[in-house]
């Protein structure tokens, strides 16, 4: 937020670069990434046969490779990317390249002010995890997924313990899969593990667990919760405390529980729990029948329900409100929806407290609350073009390329990234002009 | 010359049903239903069965007493037609040697019946429901069959390779044991091969906002890596905004759905649609 602060938010309009141009100049030009403050815009462009480099605002580095992805701003503006020569990763930020190099790099991932950087590596023919060049030294036979501690301080990855026979189906259910964190792992090993997390205190992690081809329960620091389930999803800490909340299958149903004591009414379903930002509130998407989805706050559903999706829920900034994106089918089971879009049907919308906004749109992105809480926004499709849309209106210019507005921290105006006539701008806009 | 006269009469040997005389059947050894059931004690088949039939015993009840043996059903099954129409081989008689069974005999069966069930399930029969569609009572036959093999699910009971491939949806959500870092090499890989035919030719790895999102099966990536280039060429071709997802879940198939292992199903599901939401495609096209 502090960083926000420090944006332009005076200049109404800087065109930064006429990709045409880039086009024009270099055989290849792929996909475009911006700058969280709009000020800069980066590609990937091939310079010769299989030969590519990066070109940030037209500056184009003089190194080439032969791969290059996961180009990323940090929040400081920092440009990372991942780069392959040789038969070798490497991570770059700002050109200067970690000194280690890698047989693969992937799940790049930051920490929340962007200042660390964490990626699962392969070196060796061994797995692990790699946070700002320093590599475990303890590597493993896979390792899958990645998670960054909140101070950014600490790693931790699903690995793979013992290397497996093919077809050993009986060493696989000894269970031969746990969590390692900044290398070192968990005594306990398990069938399964997934959907690793940190502590807003960046001390534990969780993860949910699978003992054998049928019990499910969460574990933290290795130490698993006594109740076991017929299925658990992703578990979540509660801001400020070591309290953890996970979505847990009973014989009734889907249901919350706290620290493994359910507490939730059940439902048909119910995933993607979230805290509001001062921790007092949970949200989750529920279905409360078969086929239906919406938003319980605090285990009450909203009153609306919508056929194909509602995707997870988003606080405002005061936690007293919250909107998430819904989508809705007349007919969901149509058998031309396949192939055409069938009237009625494939409708997206963002729905506020449980009331949708009365327009719908091809896609919505997700919402974005105003600094007072008090205005919705969000990046819509409509006839192929991007346009923002304030509290259901959809705003006056269509874009060829957007990314998701940002609010300047007094909620008058807007940060507009877009792609206009072939050329990237960043614009500042008073609210009422969108 | 041992191991050949060995081989020859183990293929030779045959298995003759202590429950179903007329259920014989060359032996066919594998550890996924041999080894498994000497895990198995009555108590833990009794309660499987139980928890898997649970309240649908009247919905099965109803099958078995609405059934008139008709054998309409055999008609509709590779099975039955195959093997010089053995009524063995009839879905009516899957059901017969299967559930009706255990519920004649209250959840009070043997592992060798448990072996003997889940070699039915499946290995004679590929869950295709066309037995459904041509039983005039419309009894849901292939559903029966499937809660027979989520009770051998659940006791560990499947003959390895399927359960293998089970496995491996369990950890990599992908059939083929593929992980994180080779599946994301592979598309690159392929991108490079396009890349020298065709000028801006992609193999697009995470594009946000595309049409459409292409979900391979896992075979495609370890064995058939041409299908990916051959699939971009066509998405150029056609003009298509498309693109894959650089997580998991990628590979449209389910070998779970198989085995019945319904909490990975769920997991696989949801990958699929968490992808298609987070990269906001608007179809998916899955390779079959
Ligand atoms: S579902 Fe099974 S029993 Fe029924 S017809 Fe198909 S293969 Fe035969
Ligand atoms: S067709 Fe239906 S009624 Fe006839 S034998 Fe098969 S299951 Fe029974």
């Amino acid at each position: 937020m502090n960083q926000i602060a420090e944006w332009d938010w005076d200049t109404k309009e800087k065109y930064i670069a006429d990709i045409n141009e880039w086009r024009k100049k270099f055989p290849v030009v792929r996909g475009l990434v911006a700058s969280d403050d709009g000020e800069k815009i980066a590609t990937v462009i091939q310079t010769e046969d299989n030969r590519f480099t990066t070109c940030v605002n037209g500056d184009v580095w003089e190194e080439t490779f032969e791969r290059l992805w996961s180009l990323k701003f940090t929040p400081d503006n920092k440009f990372i990317c991942l780069t392959y020569k040789d038969y070798e990763w490497a991570l770059a930020v700002d050109k200067e390249f970690w000194e280690d190099r890698f047989d693969s790099a992937w799940n790049l991932t930051l920490s929340p002010d962007g200042k660390n950087i964490a990626i699962n590596v392969k070196k060796e023919e061994s797995y692990g995890v790699s946070l700002n060049g320093n590599t475990w030294e303890n590597r493993f036979v896979d390792a899958r997924d990645i998670a960054l501690s909140p101070d950014g301080t600490r790693t931790a990855t699903l690995i793979q313990t013992k290397r497996l026979k093919e077809g050993d189906i009986f060493g696989f259910q000894e269970g031969i899969w746990t969590v390692a964190v900044d290398g070192t792992p968990w005594d306990k090993t398990f069938v399964n593990v997934w959907g690793v997390t940190f502590s807003p205190d960046s001390k534990h992690v969780a993860v949910e667990v699978r003992f054998n081809l049928y019990d499910y329960t969460i574990a933290i620091d290795g130490k698993t919760w006594e109740k076991v389930y017929n299925c658990v999803w992703e578990p979540l800490f509660k801001p400020d405390s070591n309290d953890i909340i996970a979505p847990v299958k009973t014989s009734d149903g889907w249901t919350l529980a706290i620290n493994g004591q359910p507490v939730w009414d059940t439902y048909v379903q119910l995933w993607n729990q979230r805290f509001s930002p001062d921790g007092r509130r949970i949200a989750a998407i529920v279905a409360p029948e078969y086929g239906r989805w919406t938003i319980a706050v605090d285990n009450i559903p909203w009153n609306n329900s919508w056929s194909d999706a509602v995707l997870p829920p988003i606080f405002s900034p005061d936690s007293k409100r919250v909107a998430a994106v819904v989508k809705e089918s007349r007919n969901p089971f149509h058998m031309e929806s396949a192939l055409h879009n069938v009237e009625g049907n494939n409708r997206y919308s963002i729905a506020v407290d449980g009331t949708p906004w009365p327009g719908d749109f091809e896609m919505v992105w997700d919402p974005i609350f105003s600094p007072g809480s008090d205005k919705v926004l969000a990046k819509v499709e409509k006839n192929g073009k991007y346009f923002i849309a304030i509290d259901g209106r959809i705003g006056k210019h269509g874009y060829e390329a957007l990314w998701n507005p940002v609010f300047s921290p007094d909620g008058e105006k807007l940060l507009i990234r877009c792609v206009e006539g072939g050329r990237y701008y960043r614009r500042v806009v008073p609210i009422h002009e969108i | 010359m041992a191991v050949k006269n060995a081989v020859k009469s183990a293929v030779k040997e045959k298995v003759i049903s202590k429950d179903f005389k007329e259920y014989i059947r060359d032996v066919n050894p594998d550890v996924g239903l041999d080894e498994t059931i000497k895990r198995l004690t009555p108590e833990k088949i009794e309660k499987t069965i139980k928890a898997v039939i649970g309240g649908r015993s009247s919905r099965i009840k109803a099958v078995m007493n609405t059934c008139i043996h008709c054998g309409l059903c055999a008609e509709a099954c590779q099975w039955y037609l195959s093997n010089d129409k053995d009524p063995t081989y009839a879905p009516v008689a899957k059901m017969r040697m299967t559930i009706w069974e255990m519920i004649k005999r209250n959840g009070k069966v043997d592992a060798e019946f448990i072996k003997q069930c889940a070699r039915i399930v499946f290995t004679e029969c590929n869950i295709c429901h066309r037995c459904s569609m041509y039983c005039p009572y419309g009894l849901d036959i292939t559903f029966i069959i499937g809660m027979v093999r989520r009770i051998c699910f659940l006791l560990g009971v499947i003959p390895q390779r399927q359960l293998d491939q089970a496995q491996a949806h369990i950890v990599t959500l992908n059939q083929v044991w593929l992980s994180q870092n080779d599946w994301l090499d592979v598309l690159q890989w392929q991108e490079e091969e396009v890349g020298a035919d065709f000028k801006d030719l992609r193999v697009p790895i995470d594009r946000d906002g595309a049409e459409v999102m292409w979900l391979p099966l896992g075979a495609e990536p370890k064995t058939g890596t041409y299908h990916i280039e051959r699939t971009a060429k066509i998405m150029y071709a056609a003009g298509v905004n498309w693109t894959l997802p650089s997580k998991d879940v990628w590979d449209s198939s389910s070998m779970s759905m198989f085995v019945r292992d319904f909490v990975t199903m769920q997991r696989i599901v949801r990958g699929l649609y968490d992808n298609a939401a987070r990269l906001r495609i608007k179809k998916m096209v899955l390779t079959e």
